[in-house]
């Protein structure tokens, strides 16, 4: 019946058509994804009053220029010790004791606390000390002191 | 029974089993013991390069790769100098290979040297990675080199040169820095290379890496080079110690996971039937990625296949169902083609009846497709008309086997052929037909002494290999393959035994073979006697022959003689149903066998069950539920020529260009005009479907699931790995529409369920389901009940009531020639690159760069009698019509034989020149007998192989990677001899 044809007449959507139709799949879409829909929009608002939305928004948009200088910038010489001490800081702070650390830390300030009480004129002469060595939280501190002395000394 | 003879070997204290002659790496790795091992790779075996696997055997360090294991062995894999040697071995690599592993595109959790690295807890880098001074290689379309992160391994050269056998990559040892070479040192882009893939495939990291993959895989990949340069400086200053950059880029692997989809699927061009994974991302296609266990083509594949599929997602593609309105097609929804579709069908069955109106099914299209298209003509329409292109190419050779031996298929699998001890081909240009298979050949006869025979007008790349390699006239094998088979018989080499016990009628076929004599034979043939008796005498005292055609026996008006004397000779000589034996028609689409298989022809039922079998018919009207048409329908070729005498208005074409593949299109497409009504289903507006009615946007293979069967009558599935493009349907989908808009409501959700209903009905396929074919599993026909399938076929005797196979007598009359005036014999087929009519190929830039067009090969001898050279432009014509193309001058070819590659659908399309001729007993098309005269149109000009087409390149063809001379340099050290006890 026909001679051989190319010519295609392409099927054109109205715009209202293409809104029908793109609506309908989002709508769809909708329906069969409440839950984690409204789940999505909480988390929207979380992110909104916290302010991290607009960064996130801003980084995003920036991504590539923000990895580019971020790249450019770290590469250069000056944070080589730092970019190589991160990983063993990481180390480090994997091996401090830190419960004992804490216990010390407390010490420290109650130390710091008492000290504030010591008037700027006060003095302390030999005799003081020895008599300062029978109370028993000054011999606590300086027996730990020792004990820390010959740890830290320890090869 | 055979015993099995099993050594014992001590590793680490413990007795283990292993086979005798077995790799002593490989039953380290099957005892669960772990020793690193990168340049081992299982479908490549031991290659040597990279000293990894170094352990203790006996009190001596070596390479676990390079020792057989020997009884009473003892082995030490865990000493700490055997460590040692080991650890030593991983560091010169990390010399070579810098791990940046979050930013490599390569990081998809199967990098040998990452996993190598991370298993060994290799923790730091002992001495400094050396770039080397060499520039990428980026000038190739589908993978690139990286020399600065290359190990040297050797795989991509083992896999060049010994399993693809294409010989184009080395090692140069001797330079101060090795690197992999092309030919002799040019870009890849330059070289013999065919783009196979392979050496990308089997490299263990990103130095030899599919262009696809760059910049797409990994999340921080895509980045400019300078960008990407800093990233890694930065990855190697933060990630110190591997321990950390391999839990970071570990995590991103996985990450890559949820984004990068891996599908298996099925090749969509020739019918070897390659199976492999495809990774993609989105629509794009970033790889494919074969398996050692897929079951044809292992870790194998061809430019096609591994780079080809651009045309999945090219522009092209139609993507609304078009409508015929005088001079122009409109879109239109696919309810209103549907409707239209359905009405006018109705109508032309209603005013002119069922057999008016013809269905075409595509050897593209899936099993489950095939089977739906025969349903729609058969239970909705009421006629036997349907066929497929199988009548284009290898019905032929189907009938000879059917009349012969039973079963219309290979006899065995790939496997046999390539443990044959002799394999002839006889027609087929096998390295670009069927690639995969013709490496397979390659191989065997690089390396284990494989005989190979060709016969063959043409001197392709198969006769330029062959042992020996003869050029017969055209169409006259029929006579050297009668009188082979009669000079065995005279000289008693027979079979004997085998023909007592498993043949039927000798006398008479010894009878008919009286015309034949060597003298008759070497007259029709042009091959001398005394060549025709060597040929002979190899044959019969082969162990096991198997002899591989194609087009170059079946388009020829004796085509399916032809193939009876093919089997004639094998059963003669009792090869068949033995190991490495037998016939391989090779089948040239990746479904022809299915398509026929699953009952898309006039005369059968799915599993070849005939229409006009009582029973048979019967059977399938109680599970359609109507009653079907008696006798058998019209063949393509019948159809066309109904369409001329007014006996056929309506034809559905399914995923075939007819108007380019048939025979005489000229013819074709006039009958085309004459249709009341012509729907066409394809991805694109081929050049058929300009003449529809109506065009329906189908998907390929990508979109959707289903099953294809390869010439090893090897079922395997295919699972969706893209959605189908917007406004396109799988075949089987829209088959199903048509059905219901016809008031049959077929009701299939999946593939699968078309699946169950054929294997319910034909006996062929009993016990084919999905289930049995996941993943990479297949089943090769006759599939009984219980899953049991037949490899290799003829084991227990034939298909015919005694088991027993039958001689067939044949006689020989030659009815072509060129004459005087239509002086020349054009030959056509295929290229490796480009896949028939070339909708898909031309869709791949990669591929159109290097050959953007068909050409024209010429002789030396006939160029120089033409006064014409390369880049001339002729005009051939024939007594059915004209081409023109550009002339190539080359040895290919000789004396008045032109090739034309069938590889185009524009002027140059070889079927312009094809007639009306069959094959007597098939109706296929007697593509290759074309007699033609030349007209000069330019007398040279420009080459129509571009200078970057691998036909102009230089193989270096070596075996395997001369790992030898690695080792003779001065500055390697065995590892364990340098490690201090």
């Amino acid at each position: 019946m026909g001679k051989p044809i190319t010519g295609i007449k392409k099927y054109s959507v109205t715009r209202e058509e293409q809104l029908e139709n793109d609506f309908s799949e989002v709508k769809e879409a909708v329906a069969d994804n409440k839950e984690a829909i409204l789940k999505g929009i909480q988390l929207l608002k979380g992110l909104e009053e916290g302010g991290t939305l607009d960064t996130a928004y801003a980084f995003t948009n920036a991504k590539n220029e923000a990895l580019t200088r971020f790249v450019e910038e770290i590469s250069k010489d000056q944070y080589t010790p730092l970019l190589e001490n991160l990983p063993s800081l990481i180390f480090l702070i994997g091996e401090l004791d830190v419960k004992g650390i804490r216990e010390l830390t407390t010490r420290l300030n109650q130390g710091i606390e008492e000290m504030e009480h010591v008037s700027p004129d006060d003095k302390t002469n030999v005799l003081d000390i020895a008599k300062a060595l029978k109370d028993p939280n000054i011999n606590r501190s300086l027996t730990l002191l020792l004990g820390f002395l010959r740890g830290m000394g320890r090869q | 029974m055979i015993e099995r003879e099993h050594t014992v070997v001590t590793i680490n204290g413990t007795e283990y089993l292993g086979e005798s002659g077995q790799n002593l790496l490989e039953l380290i790795n099957s005892t669960g013991e772990s020793v690193p091992a990168i340049c081992y790779n299982e479908s490549l075996g031991p290659i040597q390069t990279c000293d990894t696997c170094i352990v203790q055997v006996n009190g001596e360090l070596i390479r676990a790769c390079g020792q057989t294991i020997e009884a009473g062995m003892s082995v030490q894999t865990q000493l700490p100098h055997v460590h040692k040697s080991q650890k030593e071995a991983l560091d010169r690599i990390l010399e070579k290979h810098e791990l940046y592993c979050t930013v490599c595109d390569y990081n998809n959790g199967s990098c040998e040297i990452h996993n190598t690295m991370a298993e060994f807890g290799l923790e730091h880098q002992s001495r400094p990675f050396k770039p080397t001074s060499y520039d990428r290689d980026d000038s190739g379309s589908f993978y690139r080199y990286d020399p600065d992160q290359c190990i040297l391994c050797g795989r991509c050269v083992e896999v060049c040169q010994d399993v693809q056998v294409n010989e184009t990559l080395t090692i140069d040892w001797e330079r101060q820095e090795p690197r992999v070479i092309w030919d002799n040192d040019v870009p890849m882009d330059q070289s013999s290379c065919v783009n196979c893939g392979q050496c990308s495939t089997v490299c263990p990291c990103n130095a030899m890496m599919e262009t696809g993959m760059e910049g797409e895989a990994g999340f921080l990949t895509n980045q400019k080079p300078g960008i990407l340069k800093s990233m890694i400086e930065l990855t190697k200053k933060v990630e110190t110690g591997y321990g950390p950059l391999f839990a970071v880029s570990d995590t991103e692997a996985e990450m890559r996971e949820s984004r990068i989809n891996k599908t298996k699927t099925v090749c969509t061009y020739c019918g070897v039937g390659c199976s492999f994974d495809v990774w993609t991302k989105d629509r794009k296609v970033l790889k494919v990625e074969p398996h050692p266990e897929s079951p044809a083509n292992g870790i194998s594949t061809c430019v096609k296949g591994k780079f080809g599929w651009d045309y999945v997602n090219s522009e092209e593609r139609l993507q609304k169902p078009l409508l015929r309105r005088d001079d122009h097609f409109e879109e239109v929804e696919w309810e209103e083609a549907l409707s239209y579709v359905a009405k006018r069908m109705n109508e032309v069955k209603a005013e002119k009846g069922a057999d008016h109106l013809g269905f075409i099914s595509s050897s593209k299209a899936t099993n489950e497709e095939s089977y739906l298209m025969q349903k729609l003509a058969r239970q909705v329409i009421g006629t036997n008309n349907i066929d497929n292109c199988s009548r284009y190419c290898q019905t032929p050779a189907t009938k000879g086997l059917f009349r012969t031996v039973g079963h219309g298929g290979d006899s065995g699998s790939i496997d046999d052929i390539a443990s044959a001890e002799l394999v002839i081909t006889i027609g087929s240009n096998t390295a670009e037909s069927h690639p995969v298979l013709a490496s397979r050949i390659k191989r065997s006869q690089k390396l284990f002494g494989q005989q190979l025979y060709v016969f063959d007008l043409r001197k392709h790349e198969m006769a330029k290999r062959a042992n020996a390699f003869f050029q017969p006239k055209s169409g006259t094998d029929l006579v050297w393959l009668s009188a082979v088979t009669k000079y065995i018989l005279d000289q008693g080499w027979e079979d004997q035994a085998f023909l007592s016990d498993w043949v039927n009628g000798f006398g008479e076929y010894r009878e008919s073979l009286e015309p034949f004599t060597m003298d008759y034979a070497a007259k029709m043939t042009g091959i001398e006697v005394e060549e025709l008796k060597k040929i002979a005498e190899e044959v019969a005292t082969s162990e096991s022959v198997a002899v591989c055609w194609a087009m170059g026996v079946t388009q020829h008006m004796r085509g399916s003689d032809t193939s009876t004397a093919i089997s004639n000779l094998l059963l003669i000589t009792g090869n068949y149903g033995k190991p490495g034996t037998g016939a391989y028609p090779l089948r040239g689409h990746n479904n022809v066998q299915g398509c026929s298989d699953f009952g898309s022809m006039p005369n059968f039922y799915p599993g070849y069950e005939k229409t006009t079998d009582e029973k048979v018919r019967k059977k399938y009207e109680k599970a359609w539920g109507v009653d079907l048409p008696q006798g058998t329908g019209k063949d393509n070729h019948q159809m066309i020529e109904a369409i001329h005498d007014g006996e056929l208005s309506a034809m559905y074409v399914l995923g075939e260009d007819t108007g380019i593949v048939d025979a005489n299109i000229n013819y074709v497409t006039d009958a085309f005009e004459k249709l009341d009504l012509f729907i066409v289903q394809d991805l694109f507006l081929t050049k058929t479907a300009e003449y529809a009615d109506v065009v329906l946007p189908a998907s390929p293979s990508l979109e959707k699931d289903g099953t294809f069967t390869n010439t090893e009558r090897r079922i395997q599935r295919l699972y969706k790995a893209l959605d189908p493009l917007e406004g396109t349907k799988p075949d089987w989908v829209i088959l199903q529409e048509v059905a219901k808009f016809m008031d049959f409501e077929w009701g299939y959700t999946h593939p699968s369920e078309i699946m169950s209903e054929a294997a319910g009905l034909a006996t062929m396929f009993a016990g084919v389901s999905y289930e049995r074919l996941e993943g990479y599993k297949s089943l090769q026909w006759p599939v009984q009940e219980d899953g049991t399938d037949e490899p290799l076929l003829f084991t227990e005797g034939f298909p015919f009531e005694d088991k027993k196979a039958r001689l067939f007598p044949l006689d020989f009359e030659l009815q072509y020639d060129t004459d005087e005036e239509y002086d020349l014999h054009v030959n056509n087929g295929r290229l490796l690159e480009h896949f028939h009519e070339g909708n898909m190929t031309y869709k791949s830039e990669g591929i159109t760069r290097k050959t953007p067009n068909a050409f024209i090969e010429v002789s030396e001898e006939l160029a120089r009698d033409r006064g014409i050279k390369e880049g001339a432009e002729v005009k051939l014509i024939s007594r059915a019509g004209e081409a023109t193309g550009v002339v190539t001058v080359t040895d290919r070819v000789k004396g008045k034989e032109i090739f034309l590659p069938l590889n185009d659908n524009g002027k140059s399309a070889v079927n312009f020149l094809t007639d009306n001729r069959v094959d007597k007993d098939t109706n296929t098309p007697a593509y290759k007998e074309i007699a033609v005269k030349m007209k000069v149109l330019k007398k040279k000009g420009k080459s129509p192989i571009p200078p970057n087409n691998h036909r102009r390149g230089n193989p270096v063809p070596q075996i395997s990677v001369k790992v030898q001379d690695k080792w003779k340099r001065e500055d390697y050290q065995f590892p364990g001899s340098q490690v201090k006890r």
